[in-house]
């Protein structure tokens, strides 16, 4: 029996079974023969989740417009199916052609989550790819990966071949190009790797070495070879009007996390919230035009069929012309019965008008991400929301019919004290009174308020990436006092266990080690560590002390700010000087202006033309 | 007006559900361009029947599905522009426009012709040579599964036709609201009548909907 006949027995055993049969609209299924560079691009989760994400389907599209290049997708399977495949022996199949991943010449990773680590390993093996990289022969693909967690590639980097820095429209084509050269020119796969080292944006950690302090920090991380540079730097588009888009991508079958049509309105964030790693990584902040913006709505409509459209960007009410934009996307697929899907912070007076008219609001509930109780907090994370703000926007709501608001905290916050915990709970009964103030004919009924909590997880590139994370005890113990006084009538409390996060911040600011415990974990039986059904904490802890590494060295230790980080050989386009500035700034609860307000220097201002709000005089 | 199109559910994607088919159906719709009529109201919905769902894991040649149009179409017109806006495995065979007053597809279902192809050759043969002893047998008891409660029935009044080739069973198997024969409740009795135990793999297919016609005889449901 060959592997596709056991592969469809498979599917007969398994939950979920369309999440691996493909074939769904819009998809491209190449000849394999035609095409000179086979892609296989992988997405380190489920279906589901992988489906939902924009960047996979922009690069999909990209890689297929190409004559000479295929790109067929890859999933984490589930563990059922999982199971099924090693018993069987049935290798990880594409979801288009059936081909397994080691018949492809890249594998691509999109890396957005340090806890898919683990599947990345999986998928590999799975795919029939020697994991190590260094095990890697000539008739092996080239592994590479990309991605918001590629800015600290470190604890991939036994495993992975290429890491691609930044943006992906432009790169991509270019490390293919070098990829096919090596097959069409014979190259060895080191010289391949040397030649990817040579392209901006690309880091190739086998040509770097790393060397300790007897403490375990991190001395220095110095290129071994002349292609490879001391520091890399990110790639940008500058213009997102002229990069790629995709006008058609694929429709699942079944519903998908997110299953709607995503438009990207714009890239980066101004505002400098000094805990969000995507606020300084996608500097600097890029706009589409409207008029891009509406031919796209439109072509992606029709190519499509979905019912709706949702607004995508860091900070969608940060977009220059956001109500006419939603004016005119309203207005044009009024008829096609599609509904645009709001950020909820903007829907002020001017809107409202428009939505009643034509009825497209459905009262969902609403979002709101005060991200901490008090006014300290929130000067100390830069997080530019008055309690005045919120308690107005909850206000208007209330009086617009809704009755379900959604609250977002964090705990563990750099200088935190019960007062701010305790400023959470104060928060969430304003709202509450607030509901109350409204006449009882004229609100809605059913008060629901949510306030969830997460734990703070700080991340390289950050102002915070200096600052330690709570241990576990002090997060229970802080959950403990949350749940005591968050106790209020009409209000749900949200919490999450520590572990997770505690495992995040380890891999988030995780050095080149960091791999052995990733592989230790994994071959112990670590997969899927993002569901809480299939993570095993305790698994990874053994496999710390196995490699003889301590995880609270890298989630709890306050890093010296003389130190070298682990990634401090990559370079984001923002300044350490600034950062500091920033962790400094956040020390005595001082804010920083939004960046169109003025310049902050946060070091893109250095790098001509790329950043619109830059000051070259700026500090 | 209304359209009644016969599409396929092709084998690839036999494993979708009902209600995604459906959905998968309505935004082919809305991806074609056709002018179909959306219900009236606050979450506005395309004006559509299937005839009958079809189970998730079988294959369907002929399934149907009932639309109603806002504008005339022409039933070429329908499968030219829908065969643009569909999957390769959901592909839309024909079409026939009918008009508002024609009776709903839905309450006119009788039976289902079925090919259940046995994986296992040699298995499938054996199951086809013990049709004949299967059905002299005066009752045919099989295990309905509902969501709640196992109950016995005997389906041999629901078997209308049956035939085996090969590793193939053919038959018509009687599909009404009220009673019904699945595909798998066949296959368990003619594992027992073939003293065969333990999982046999088959892939059903639905070769078309049954319905009757005036002088009641069983029809292809869209010639009616």
């Amino acid at each position: 029996m060959d592997y596709n006949e056991k592969f469809e027995m498979a599917l007969e055993k398994v939950q979920k079974a369309p999440r691996y049969t493909g074939g769904e609209m819009n998809t491209t299924v190449k000849a394999w023969d035609e095409a000179r560079l086979h892609f296989g691009f992988c997405f380190p989760d489920t279906y589901e989740v992988g489906m939902s994400h924009l960047g996979m389907k922009i690069l999909y599209g990209l890689i297929n417009r190409e004559s000479w290049s295929l790109c067929e997708r890859f999933f984490m399977p589930w563990t059922d199916m999982m199971d099924i495949m090693k018993a069987e022996g049935i290798p990880l199949l594409s979801m288009e052609s059936r081909r397994p991943l080691r018949d492809f010449d890249v594998i691509g990773f999109t890396l957005q989550y340090e806890m898919s680590y683990s599947n990345i390993l999986a998928m590999i093996e799975m795919g029939g790819v020697p994991i190590d990289s260094c095990e890697r022969g000539e008739n092996d693909p080239i592994v590479v990966a990309g991605g918001p967690c590629a800015f600290n590639p470190e604890p991939l980097a036994d495993f992975i071949d290429a890491f691609m820095i930044g943006d992906g429209e432009d790169v991509m084509t270019e490390l293919n190009r070098v990829i096919l050269s090596r097959r069409e020119n014979g190259w060895t796969r080191g010289k391949c790797l040397r030649e990817l080292a040579k392209l901006e944006g690309v880091y190739v950690p086998s040509l770097y070495d790393v060397t300790y302090e007897a403490d375990g920090r991190v001395r220095s991380v110095t290129p071994n070879c002349p292609e490879a540079s001391p520091t890399v730097r990110k790639r940008v588009v500058v213009d997102l009007n002229t990069t790629y888009y995709p006008e058609e991508i694929p429709v699942p079958y079944t519903e998908v996390v997110f299953d709607r049509i995503m438009l990207e309105i714009m890239r980066g964030c101004t505002r400098g919230c000094r805990f969000c790693q995507a606020g300084m990584l996608y500097r600097p902040v890029r706009e589409r035009s409207l008029e891009k913006l509406t031919d796209l709505a439109e072509k992606l409509q029709e190519a499509t069929g979905y019912e709706e459209i949702s607004l995508s960007s860091l900070s969608s009410g940060d977009y220059t012309c956001l109500p006419e934009l939603i004016r005119t996307l309203m207005k044009n697929m009024k008829d096609k019965r599609v509904s645009i899907s709001l950020p909820s912070l903007r829907i002020d007076s001017v809107l409202k008008e428009s939505l009643e008219e034509t009825q497209q609001v459905r009262k969902t509930s609403l979002t709101f991400a005060p991200e901490a109780g008090t006014q300290r907090m929130r000067d100390v994370i830069n997080k530019g929301v008055t309690e005045e703000d919120l308690l107005e926007k909850v206000r208007d709501a209330f009086h617009g019919g809704w009755n379900s608001v959604k609250l977002y905290f964090m705990d563990g916050l750099p200088t935190e004290t019960e007062a701010d915990l305790d400023g959470i709970a104060d928060l969430a009964r304003k709202v509450v009174s607030e509901y109350f103030a409204v006449p009882k004919d004229r609100r809605a009924r059913g008060l629901r308020v949510t306030v969830s909590v997460s734990i703070f997880v700080p991340k390289p590139f950050t102002p915070f990436q200096w600052a330690p994370q709570d241990t576990i005890e002090t997060v229970f113990a802080k959950t403990g006092h949350l749940k005591k006084v968050l106790n209020i009538k009409g209000v749900t409390f949200n919490w999450h266990e520590p572990y997770l996060s505690f495992m995040e911040a380890c891999f988030a600011r995780g050095d080149r080690r960091m791999g052995k415990v990733l592989r230790r974990a994994y071959e112990k039986g670590c997969i899927l560590d993002g569901w809480s059904e299939t993570f095993r904490f305790d698994t990874w802890m053994e496999a710390f002390k196995e490699c003889d590494l301590d995880p609270a060295f890298y989630a709890n230790r306050e890093r010296a700010l003389d130190e070298v980080l682990p990634w401090d050989h990559i370079d984001s386009g923002i300044s350490k000087s600034f950062l500091l500035r920033e962790w400094e700034k956040s020390r005595r609860a001082e804010t920083t202006k939004d960046c169109r307000k003025g310049c902050n220097g946060c070091g893109l201002q250095k790098w001509k033309g790329v950043c619109g709000y830059a000051n070259a005089g700026g500090t | 007006m209304r359209i009644l199109a016969v599409f396929e559910k092709g084998e690839r994607i036999r494993h979708i559900g009902h209600l995604d088919i459906q959905r998968s159906v309505q935004r082919g719709l809305r991806r074609s361009g056709l002018p179909v009529a959306y219900s009236q109201g606050f979450n506005p919905h395309i004006l559509i029947t299937f005839a009958q769902a079809l189970s998730t894991g079988a294959c369907g040649k002929r399934e149907i599905m009932d639309v109603t149009m806002a504008e005339e179409v022409s039933a070429e017109e329908f499968v030219a522009r829908m065969n643009r806006a569909m999957p390769p495995e959901m592909q839309v065979r024909e079409a026939r426009a009918v008009d508002a007053k024609h009776p709903s597809l839905m309450g006119m279902v009788r039976a289902a012709d079925y090919d259940l192809t046995i994986r296992d050759a040699e298995i499938g043969a054996r199951l086809a040579e013990a049709i004949p002893a299967m059905m002299a047998k005066e009752t045919i008891p099989a295990l309905r599964k509902t969501k709640t409660k196992l109950t016995e029935v005997d389906i041999k009044p629901l078997i209308l036709s049956i035939r085996g080739e090969a590793n193939h069973v053919f038959a018509t198997l009687v599909l009404t609201e009220r009673e019904s024969c699945k595909p798998q409740m066949l296959l368990e009795a003619l594992k027992q009548a073939a003293g065969i135990e333990g999982e046999v793999r088959m892939l059903v297919t639905r070769e078309r909907l049954l319905g009757e016609d005036a002088s009641g005889v069983l029809a292809p449901l869209e010639t009616l």
